[in-house]
């Protein structure tokens, strides 16, 4: 039955949106009237409300919707999705003060002159543009507007024209800072917790392990990285835009010509071009930058995106007046100055010491509020001037309210997906598929692609994303990223909205074109760029690296980069090191025969151990080295008869585990029955059915070959002995440092150690009178002091000693003999450390030097640069697991 | 003007239409009193009438509804003649009017209580206010009542006295409350939770309040591939069907769950003045469950104005607004 109202639900929800009504209602409307539904012929046919979901009640479904709901502005994890009204704010201001206007026109008259020019520059200010009016089309209607006379006029030929708007007009899907890119990003971090619970149960269900090891865990996202993901991919795609405009220039001039210029270049049209040019390219990569650069989060950068652009209208609203530029000068005036005294000064407002600082902070108060100055008079311009500010108000609450209400209004439509089973039901379907994770996914774009007929981006993100997402992230065997899986999916219904006859670019475009084009020349127009879209779309998916790259390398170079201890990084961290033994091994082996030749004679016995057995396990890394290289050959050897194998008997155990469920499920069935309605003709049903799996079942397990089990676990141990060789090369390469390092520190320590002596003589003079309770007092706090400065345990020893006796019944002579020992321990310490000092930690230290960036890497709080790149662009690739699994 | 827009005689189905939108608006007001009685006064609720608990409180509450139901019915028999768009201003008037008081409630309350909790933060409130009660201000149940709701009531008369929508402004705020982070947070490292609070309190409250504007403005967006073929009559239609099957039930399925019990999610948070747990954040996040109450009535009675719209506009009354947005989208 659940299955039927699912399809009820499929049903009144496409007849819903068909209708017209708005989808921010239709979506929980239909998704409350089926809920209600089921509940209602529950209660009739079934005398039970609940009897027709798959589990659960209609009452807590539909609560469960509304904390959805209510989770959007409610959790804190969410607050990414605060970016999108800074960003919308940001947009439509810089779109109705016409500083938008401006950069197209301005363009297209600059790059006129070049084959195809014209055509290039609306390719480059719309993928500018729609970064941040990317929803809904306004960008392909602005842009239909103002550059498709301009390049009609130029004689282009209309298919380029248009499709050329078209499909500048939906690079903003794509081009961060999108507003889809956040929202993709806030819908994929809740799949990726998901995707990461149904590995872990996989990993638990074919290992027994119960938590699963954090570097085979799913890779998370943030609207952040999406950003830095979706910048290559969408540069490609400009630049093959532009490529494509500039091949037609060259070979049909006479579908693009170029246009000559109009004006005489002088210094004043030279003055206007850079002024129209400047502003907004600075502001749109200073929002990206900050971004970029880990400065600010990305709502920080949504903020200064507003006030950049408020700013910017401020100037462009007085355009010819006297003192247009004065509140936009004293906003750069007041910027510098903070920019300069936040470089001289720490101005942490919190710690306030010196009078400098003091200064500083005055001086970077008056700038502040500088700036706030300019801001408000730049605000109260745009208020005053054609009512510039309220449109721009009102436009920004309408459209974040649009947005929202849908992610609202999904949230209970996936309520209720999920009631009625939807999502198993996805889930069984796209698991049982031949051939994996490939004809999984390419399914699910498809399916996304002719959603993106229908539905808008937003739609598609918040109603699709959460079903499928997780069940393609969570296979081990194709182990993607979410920041891959999210652009893969924003550059499919990019192409779905440029695609005709129902593409939503192409009802925009048609709507503001002038009659005499023609809709057949807009659907040829798109299609070289359809094709383009394809093949960036191939390009994309063949190399993750241009996705995940960026991202990851911004992360472990970033001063909050994971420690190269960090689980995840060992796999790459060890195919690092294995290529720098390759080349460095006799340069190594050199510094590590060196310091073998140390006179570790000279220090304490147990010290001197620690190192010789220190050095002997970095001599030991190079084999250890060799065999992790080994192992893995092995695991791959094996691999090779054992992949397919693995693959079909995991499905095979998937339909098992299911039909399992299944008579779980109907033996609690029949088991209440029995009590309450023993003579229920359902129990000898229930049972038949039982029966009847149980046959099933039975024909599936004998379809597992019967050596399954020992190949399964003689390929377990191989790669167990991988596992193995990878931690026993950690511990070796920890242990050939730990050692070193301690001693490094201990020497450091040295002359603080040996400023603690007269304290300690003076004790020792005043035991015998003193008042024991001062003493107490006294040695302890020198005793904590030896402890910070590595005193050696004897010394410590002592002054515990000491203090022992002189606490309960004071017995001064035996404290003093304690002193005494301590003394003569210290002076001990001193001597070994004095010399040590200068023979031994002068090897140590280049043998630190020599090694630190190979062996001693894991030591390290932060990768040194060159690992780190190498780490990033090792991760970026996706690396198959599901032998671990 | 032509002929044509003179407007269609009332018939039988547009007085059911009026007195459908108004009984359902009544009963809402009810319900949000009755559950105010309920969990706030401590009063017996409707419900307990019918399992015998016969008190004088519950039939106040049960003539609560009676009355505001009534209500919706004499005010069409009063007037039977009232145009269908006449009474869309109206609910228009009424949803603008609880967006515009929520409004200044959020606005009013966003900047005090983020005042104040700077002062806690620097322990500066004891300067302003005195020692002690700075020290029960560190308790919502003293700082609500004492802080919140007189700016909850002086934001209800402001908006008695304003006209225009107000919430747009939140758009601005929004902004202006996060550049001050980036300022103090770059310039002079500092940054304090009730910072973040403020943006999300603001913001949350933007979209929400925005809903029923933008609903009348026919913001929200359509998938149009049929939709836009459609005849005047058929939008009409589509949007008077949808406003009850899909708006109203929606509405109702909000209230219901976030209301009905003491533990409900709007109910709990409200009735136990939550607040965010991060140590010195604002004091306003029971207000923003409250949000949500306010987003389903003023859509609720959004909802209805779009009925009152939509069945003039299956009529053919004159005074259509399907077209007023065909100019602003050419005009982008």
């Amino acid at each position: 039955m659940e299955i039927l109202f699912l399809v009820v639900l499929l049903v009144i929800m496409a007849g819903a949106l068909a209708s017209g009504y708005p989808v921010a209602f239709a979506l929980p409307g239909s998704a409350i009237l089926t809920i209600l539904l089921a509940a209602a012929t529950g209660y009739l046919f079934a005398g039970d409300d609940a009897a027709y979901f798959a589990h659960g009640s209609a009452r807590e479904w539909l609560s469960a919707g509304v904390i959805n709901f209510r989770g959007v502005y409610w959790e804190v994890e969410r607050d990414t999705l605060i970016a999108i009204p800074l960003f919308v704010f940001m947009g439509i201001m810089l779109q109705r003060s016409k500083i938008a206007e401006d950069l197209l026109l301005t363009m297209a008259q600059l790059f006129g002159p070049i084959p195809g020019g014209l055509g290039i520059s609306v390719v480059f200010v719309g993928a500018l543009l729609a970064a941040t009016t990317g929803i809904l089309g306004a960008t392909v209607v602005a842009m239909g507007l103002i550059s498709l006379p301009a390049m009609l006029r130029n004689k282009y030929s209309s298919p380029l024209a248009t499709g050329t708007i078209a499909a500048s007009g939906t690079l903003g899907q794509i081009i961060p800072p999108s507003i889809v890119l956040i929202i993709l990003a806030d819908q994929l971090s809740s799949a990726v917790d998901q995707a990461q619970t149904q590995r872990t149960n996989l990993y638990k269900d074919t290992t027994g392990e119960l938590s699963l090891p954090s570097e085979f865990a799913v890779s998370s996202t943030s609207a952040g990285d999406m950003f830095m993901g979706a910048m290559v991919p969408g540069l490609v795609l400009v630049g093959l835009y532009m490529l494509y405009i500039l091949v037609i220039g060259l070979i049909r001039p006479k579908m693009a010509p170029s246009v000559p210029f109009e004006q005489k270049m002088d210094m004043r049209l030279l003055g206007r071009v850079l002024l129209i040019l400047i502003p907004p390219l600075t502001l749109i990569f200073a929002v990206l930058g900050s971004i970029i650069a880990g400065i600010a989060t990305v709502n920080q950068a949504g903020a200064i995106g507003a006030i950049g652009a408020t700013i910017m209208a401020g100037y462009r609203l007085r355009e010819g007046q006297s003192r247009a530029f004065w509140p936009a000068a004293l906003a750069i005036v007041s910027l510098i100055a903070i920019f300069i005294i936040t470089s001289l000064y720490d101005l942490n407002i919190r710690n306030i010491q010196t009078d400098a600082q003091r200064f500083g902070i005055t001086v970077a108060t008056i700038a502040v509020a500088g700036f706030v100055a300019s801001v408000v008079w730049s605000l109260w311009r745009t208020f005053r001037t054609d009512d510039t500010l309220n449109g721009v108000m009102i436009d920004t609450a309408k459209t974040t309210s649009l947005v929202f209400i849908i992610l609202l209004g999904a949230a209970m439509l996936t309520s209720a997906f999920r009631a009625f089973g939807g999502e198993e039901l996805v889930k069984d379907f796209l698991t049982s598929l031949p051939g994996g994770f490939w004809t999984q996914f390419i399914i699910v774009m498809a399916v996304i692609f002719v959603l993106g007929f229908f539905l808008d981006f937003i739609e598609i993100a918040v109603v699709v994303v959460p079903i499928v997402a997780p069940i393609l992230l969570m296979d081990p065997g194709a182990n993607i990223t979410a920041v891959w899986l999210g652009v893969m999916i924003g550059l499919n219904i990019q192409t779905s909205f440029l695609t005709p006859p129902f593409g939503f670019a192409l009802f925009y475009l048609r709507g503001v074109a002038p009659r005499d084009v023609r809709t057949i020349d807009i659907y040829k127009g798109v299609v070289p760029f359809i094709a383009l879209q394809l093949l960036a779309l191939v390009i994309v998916g063949n190399v993750p690296s241009l996705v995940n790259y960026l991202p990851e390398r911004l992360r472990m170079v970033s001063d909050s980069a994971p420690p190269p201890a960090n689980p995840r990084l060992q796999y790459c961290l060890q195919q690092y090191l294995s290529e720098a033994f390759d080349e460095r091994e006799d340069e190594l082996r050199g510094a590590i025969d060196q310091a073998r030749g140390l006179p570790l004679n000279l220090l304490p016995e147990d010290v001197a151990d620690d190192l010789a057995e220190a050095f002997d396990n970095a001599e030991a890394s190079f084999a250890n080295m060799t065999a992790i290289t080994d192992a893995g050959t092995a695991v791959d050897e094996a691999a090779v008869a054992y992949r397919p194998l693995q693959r079909a008997v995991r499905a095979l155990q998937r339909v098992i585990g299911k039909i399992d469920d299944r008579v779980a499920e109907l033996t609690t069935l029949t088991n209440r029955l029995r009590s309450t309605a023993p003579d229920s003709p359902v129990i000898a049903s229930n049972e038949a059915r039982i029966v009847d799996l149980e046959a099933e079942k039975a024909v599936l397990v004998a379809q597992i070959p019967e050596d399954w089990d020992p190949v399964h676990d003689s390929f377990a141990e191989l790669t167990k002995a991988d596992i193995q060789a990878r931690r026993t090369f950690q511990r070796s390469a920890d242990d050939a440092f730990e050692p070193v390092n301690d001693l490094r520190t201990v020497l450091a320590a040295t002359e603080t150690l040996a400023a603690l002596e007269p304290e300690l003589t003076a004790i020792r003079a005043d035991v015998a009178s003193g008042d024991p309770a001062a003493l107490v007092e006294r040695i302890e706090a020198l005793r904590s002091a030896m402890r910070e400065a590595e005193a050696g345990k004897p010394t410590v020893k002592g002054l515990s000693d000491a203090r022992k006796a002189l606490r309960k019944d004071p017995d001064p002579e035996k404290a003093a003999e304690d002193l005494d020992a301590s003394i003569a321990a210290l002076a001990e310490d001193l001597a070994w450390r004095r010399t040590a000092a200068t023979e031994v930690l002068p090897g140590l230290e280049s043998y630190s030097a020599a090694l630190g960036d190979t062996i001693g890497l894991r030591q390290l709080d932060q990768l040194p640069r060159d690992p780190a790149l190498y780490v990033a662009a090792c991760n970026s690739e996706h690396r198959d697991i599901s032998l671990n699994f | 003007m032509s002929t044509a827009d003179v407007a269609l005689p009332a018939t039988s189905r547009t007085r059911s239409a009026r007195m459908f939108a108004w009984i359902v608006i009544g009963a809402t007001f009810a319900y949000v009193i009755e559950n105010y009685l309920a969990f706030w006064q401590g009063w017996p609720g409707v419900t307990t009438l019918f399992s015998g608990d016969f008190s004088v409180l519950a039939l106040v509450q049960v003539l609560i509804y009676a009355v505001l139901i009534a209500g919706g019915v004499l005010l069409v028999q009063r007037a039977p003649d009232r145009g269908l768009r006449d009474e869309a201003e109206t609910m228009k008037w009424i949803a603008n009017f609880i967006v515009r008081a929520a409004f200044w409630m959020v606005m009013l309350i966003g900047i005090a209580d983020a005042v104040v909790s700077f002062l806690r933060v620097e322990e500066m409130l004891g300067d302003y206010i005195g020692a002690e009660m700075a020290g029960t201000w560190n308790f919502n149940s003293n700082r609500a009542p004492a802080l919140h709701l007189p700016l909850a009531g002086l934001a209800v008369v402001i908006a008695a006295f304003t006209r225009g929508i107000g919430f747009h402004w939140l758009a601005l705020l929004v902004v202006l409350a996060e550049l001050a982070i980036v300022l103090t947070r770059f310039i002079f490292s500092y940054e304090q939770a009730f910072m973040g609070d403020l943006v999300r309190f603001w913001y949350g409250a933007l979209f929400l309040f925005a809903s029923a504007y933008t609903l009348f403005e026919d913001g929200h967006v359509r998938v149009d591939v049929l939709y836009s073929g459609f005849r005047d009559k058929a939008k009409g239609r589509v949007n008077a069907l949808g406003a009850i099957i899909l708006g109203i039930v929606f509405c109702w399925v909000v209230l219901i769950m976030g209301m009905s019990t003491k533990s409900s999610l709007i109910n709990a948070p409200l009735l136990s003045l939550e607040v965010t747990q991060t140590g010195f954040g604002m004091f306003v996040k029971y207000l923003m469950a409250g949000f949500l109450g306010i987003f389903a009535v003023s859509m609720m009675v959004a909802f209805c104005a779009q009925l009152m719209d939509g069945v003039a506009d299956w009529r053919g009354d004159p005074g259509s607004h399907l077209h007023d947005h065909d100019d602003e989208l050419a005009g982008h």
